[in-house]
């Protein structure tokens, strides 16, 4: 009942409180029309703040009021007490007050909301106006920087430069007035004499060829009238022939061979032009010829196809290096391969080398196309017909003639490191099988032939003409002595072996008066022979006895004594002299390893043999030699003591002049002739 | 030097420095080589280190003596003898110190000097010279000072006896003169091929070798080898050994000697030849023994070859050096 009561008494406050405006508006009755009740109005007219302090008072005021009414009530105040009442009305009174308060912070909130909702739309319209023109602003400046980087074609057109043009170009084009000052104009002006004088030069261009073509033709007239004069100037040349023959000037044969040259394989032409050179320029004794078929070369230089046709038609004598060449143990096709190999080029080069005395060196050079290296073949033709010496006949053989030209060059061994293992293909064991037939590979003949191997000790790298052109002079100088030193030795070894000891007067000096020994013998031996003597073992082993050395031995007699000398010759002989080994038969045999006076004469022909060399280049070493050791077996014999005990002559009277018999700690002889007192002496 | 004069060259004498660890070898070029023998002995030694470390031409004819004395090595060739310092030579300044020749009355050839010794009783060097005299140079003074005549042929060699004051001389001529240093008189004169126990007439009378230890002498040439007792003036062994000996040394109980044939002899005093030891020279002309050293203990051997066998142990060749 009480709760009911409460719902009126709310009803009639809230009338109360709508009716505080009214009462209020009554109160201002004067402008009534414009205060009509409205809360929302009266909203605006109130400070938030102040509410907020009124409900605060209200608060406290109804806290107040309720302890005072329970104190009441305690002090047993009864239901309905007047002082509760006027308590609880007051009550009532604060709780309207809140109660409108309470709608006042509401209508408030929902302004507010209101208020933000607005201004934030506002806020979105405009941002989006904004980047709106963000987006057009970047736009227009990608558009200037296109603008800006346009790119005209002028720019790649080579103008003249500006004085140039306003030198050249006409006023109407260049218009200086105008373009001055005008950078653009100036540019267009400057295109237009371009193009102005582009199209000049394009009516000049079609002019020139037009006249090309006449000269053209007019060229082609030419050509045929000289073609027309061709036969009748062969027919000159064939006339001229019988005059350049008589004449002996060869022309025609230089051209001949020149047309030939250019088929011989790139080493041999190398070789043939420096010769040539040399030949020109050095050497008028050096004549160079081309020999072999031609036709055979010509297929060869043709593509390789065509030279395969070339095996059917090689020459007979190929043939015949065939069958020498084949060996029971292998097969007929390794045997062609082998062949193949080591085949020739069909053109040769043939050098003659002229000596002083008339004698020719006849020297053959071949090519081996598939092994890369070129051969010699050697021979000798002398003027006058040479006494035949048995013991010389290994000196002008082709085999020993140029060997060791360069120290150690045998040309047994092919110098191309490549061949090898082309030649353990085909199953060959040493080229040395074959030089025979093909001819030696000397270091040297490569040399001149421009083609430089790698060895072991290889110096500067020189190679082509230039490694033939610094070979050449000092090969042929070489060649030339090798062939007069064994021309000599050839004619020396003639006397020799009718025991005659050339000496001519220049050497006369070296040597008394009177030599009694004679020379007995001198025959040729072999390497193994002279190894195998016992008085040569220390020269075997000194390494001093070596297999491209020739080997002799000389007997020189005197009464009962036999000495005998085994000499080793070296191909290079007189450069490197000969080496003397003594054994004398006398009284027992003793030899220069027991005797230490047959060991001085030794050294008296080995050691001192500058003495002897002679008139240069000292051909007459060796018979100089032979005769010392005359001269020394005869102070040998002379000077020996006498035994007391036994009785009789001596058999060798003493002739020679000696200062002293014997001298120093192992008492050697006098064996050192001085000219001319003509006495002997000590070392 | 090329090899054809390697193989004709003979090495006449040798001498160690004082120190021992080095020898120098004369040949008949007039060359002085000197080998470093603690490089040639050493464990890890190769073919390099038995070639000599220095080679200098000393003389003009051959170096037939060789002589260390008082850190001078003194070496006679082409009639002169020449000093070199060995300080200096191990150093390889080659320079000698000084050059002397003795006064030769003979004039058309120099003669030869054939073998030196040395005085240290009076600091001389005797020198057996190939004008038949013995020359005396005084070492202090640096002038010779005396001339022993006597022989009627050249002197192959001389020796000194020390403790008696006693040169000794031996000749082509076949006699062993024996001269007080201090007078410069012949006191004795003894000629071998005159006793027949040692004559070998089919050889011929020179000696040319001799030594001596205390009242010993070993001579021998032309006659055989053979122990002489001084004070009596008596053969007491003669050495049945085939060939002239050129150089022979008392070694402890045994002589070494050394001449015609590969081979260094042993031989015991009472006259048997115990051992011959195969060397590389077809003949030899010079035996070393050092002594200096006691680590390069040695025996050394050259000959007509340009090899110097060493021997580390008397029974063996151990290796050679070579020019």
């Amino acid at each position: 009942m009480s709760t009911d009561a409460l719902k009126k008494r709310k009803s009639k406050v809230i009338r109360g409180e709508g009716g505080n405006p009214e009462t209020k508006r009554g109160r201002g009755e004067v402008d009534q029309d414009v205060r009509s009740y409205n809360e929302e109005g009266e909203l605006d007219g109130r400070d938030p703040e102040y509410d907020y302090q009124q409900y605060k008072e209200s608060c406290d005021s109804l806290a107040k009021l309720m302890s005072e009414i329970q104190e009441l009530k305690a002090n047993g105040a009864k239901e309905g007490n007047a002082e509760v009442e006027l308590r609880r009305m007051q009550g009532c009174i604060h709780f309207m007050n809140l109660k409108k308060l309470n709608r006042l912070a509401h209508m408030r909130l929902k302004k507010g909301r209101d208020q933000t909702h607005e201004a934030k739309q506002k806020v979105d319209v405009l941002h989006l106006q904004l980047q709106n023109l963000l987006y057009e602003v970047m736009h227009l400046q990608k558009e200037i920087s296109k603008c800006l980087e346009f790119k005209s074609k002028h720019e790649e057109i080579d103008l003249v430069s500006e004085e140039e043009f306003y030198q050249d170009a006409p006023e109407e084009i260049s218009r200086p007035n105008l373009t001055r000052n005008d950078l653009h104009q100036l540019t267009l002006a400057r295109l237009d004499w371009e193009l102005e004088q582009r199209k000049r030069l394009a009516e000049k261009y079609k002019e020139s060829l037009s006249m090309k073509e006449k000269i053209q033709k007019s060229i082609e007239v030419k050509k045929e009238h000289l073609r027309s004069l061709q036969p009748g100037l062969n027919g000159i040349m064939q006339a001229s022939l019988p005059v350049q023959d008589y004449l002996s000037m060869p022309f025609e044969k230089t051209q001949k061979q020149a047309e030939i040259a250019r088929h011989l394989p790139p080493p041999l032409y190398v070789l043939f032009v420096q010769a040539n050179a040399y030949g020109e320029a050095c050497d008028k004794n050096l004549s160079v010829s081309i020999c072999g078929d031609v036709d055979e070369a010509r297929a060869l230089s043709k593509p390789p196809d065509d030279s395969q046709d070339d095996e059917s038609d090689s020459d007979a004598e190929e043939e015949q290096e065939k069958t020498k060449r084949r060996r029971p143990t292998v097969g007929g096709q390794l045997d062609d391969k082998r062949r193949e190999m080591l085949k020739r080029h069909p053109l040769s080069l043939n050098l003659d080398l002229q000596c002083k005395d008339g004698s020719t060196l006849h020297l053959y050079f071949f090519y081996l196309m598939n092994l890369n290296i070129m051969t010699v073949k050697t021979k000798v033709s002398t003027s006058t017909d040479l006494n035949t010496a048995i013991s010389a006949g290994e000196l002008l053989k082709s085999d020993t003639l140029l060997s060791c030209l360069y120290s150690s060059d045998q040309g047994r061994e092919t110098p191309n490191p490549a061949n090898r293992y082309q030649f353990d293909k085909v199953g060959i064991v040493s080229f040395s099988d074959y030089v025979d037939e093909l001819g030696y590979p000397y270091m040297w003949v490569q040399n001149l032939g421009g083609l430089h191997f790698p060895s072991e000790t290889s110096e500067g790298v020189l190679v082509g003409s230039s490694l033939s052109a610094s070979h050449m002079e000092s090969t042929m100088k070489l060649l030339k002595g090798r062939v007069q030193s064994r021309l000599a030795l050839n004619k020396q070894f003639a006397s020799l072996e009718h025991s005659i000891i050339p000496i001519t007067s220049e050497c006369q000096h070296l040597f008394p008066a009177k030599i009694v020994s004679r020379l007995a013998r001198w025959t040729t031996i072999s390497q193994q022979e002279y190894t195998e003597l016992s008085f040569t073992r220390h020269v075997s082993e000194a390494g001093l006895a070596r297999e491209t050395d020739l080997y002799f031995m000389g007997v020189v007699e005197r009464g009962t004594a036999r000495l005998h000398a085994a000499v080793v010759l070296s191909p290079r002989y007189p450069e490197i002299s000969p080496l003397f080994s003594l054994s004398l038969n006398w009284k027992g045999e003793r030899s220069g390893r027991t005797d230490d006076n047959l060991r001085a004469m030794e050294s008296e022909v080995n050691v001192f043999k500058n003495e002897l060399q002679g008139p240069k280049p000292g051909h007459q070493l060796l018979t100089n030699q032979i005769a010392r050791l005359c001269v020394c077996l005869d102070v040998y014999l002379e000077t020996e003591v006498q035994d007391d005990s036994v009785e009789g002559p001596r058999e060798f009277p003493r002739e020679k002049m000696c200062l002293r018999t014997v001298r120093g700690p192992n008492r050697l002889k006098p064996f050192k002739y001085n000219h001319p007192q003509g006495f002997f002496s000590h070392r | 030097m090329g090899p054809v004069e390697l193989l004709h060259m003979t090495v006449f004498s040798q001498s160690f420095s004082p120190c021992g660890r080095f020898l120098a070898a004369g040949n008949n070029y007039g060359q002085v080589a000197l080998f470093s023998l603690a490089a040639a002995l050493s464990p890890d030694a190769t073919a390099a280190n038995q070639k000599p470390v220095l080679t200098f031409k000393a003389h003009e004819g051959p170096v037939f003596s060789l002589l260390s004395n008082d850190g001078v090595l003194l070496s006679a060739g082409n009639g002169e003898v020449s000093a070199w310092s060995w300080t200096e030579l191990i150093k390889k300044n080659v320079k000698p110190l000084w050059t002397k020749r003795p006064d030769y009355k003979s004039g058309l050839e120099i003669p030869e000097i054939n073998s030196m010794a040395i005085n240290r009783r009076d600091n001389s060097l005797a020198v057996g010279a190939g004008d038949n005299n013995v020359h005396i140079l005084d070492l202090e003074h640096g002038a010779f000072k005396a001339t022993l005549q006597g022989h009627t042929d050249y002197v192959h060699c001389v020796c000194m006896r020390e403790r008696e004051a006693e040169l000794l001389s031996g000749g082509e001529d076949g006699a062993v003169r024996m001269w007080d240093s201090r007078t410069g008189q012949c006191v004795h004169r003894i000629e071998l091929y005159k006793y027949e126990s040692c004559a070998r007439p089919q050889y011929g009378k020179w000696i040319s070798c001799l030594t001596t230890d205390s009242d010993w002498m070993l001579c021998g040439g032309g006659p055989s080898l053979s122990l002489w007792h001084l004070r009596s003036l008596s053969p007491t062994s003669v050495f049945p050994l085939s060939g002239c000996q050129r150089q022979a040394i008392f070694h402890q109980d045994m002589i070494l000697a050394a001449g015609d044939g590969a081979f260094v002899s042993h031989c015991l005093l009472g006259g048997e030849v115990k051992a011959q030891i195969p060397c590389t020279a077809p003949s030899l002309n010079t035996l070393q023994l050092n002594t200096r050293s006691s680590e390069h203990r040695m025996l050394t051997v050259g000959g007509g070859s340009n090899r110097i066998d060493i021997f580390t142990n008397l029974s063996y060749r151990a290796f050679s050096l070579s020019f």
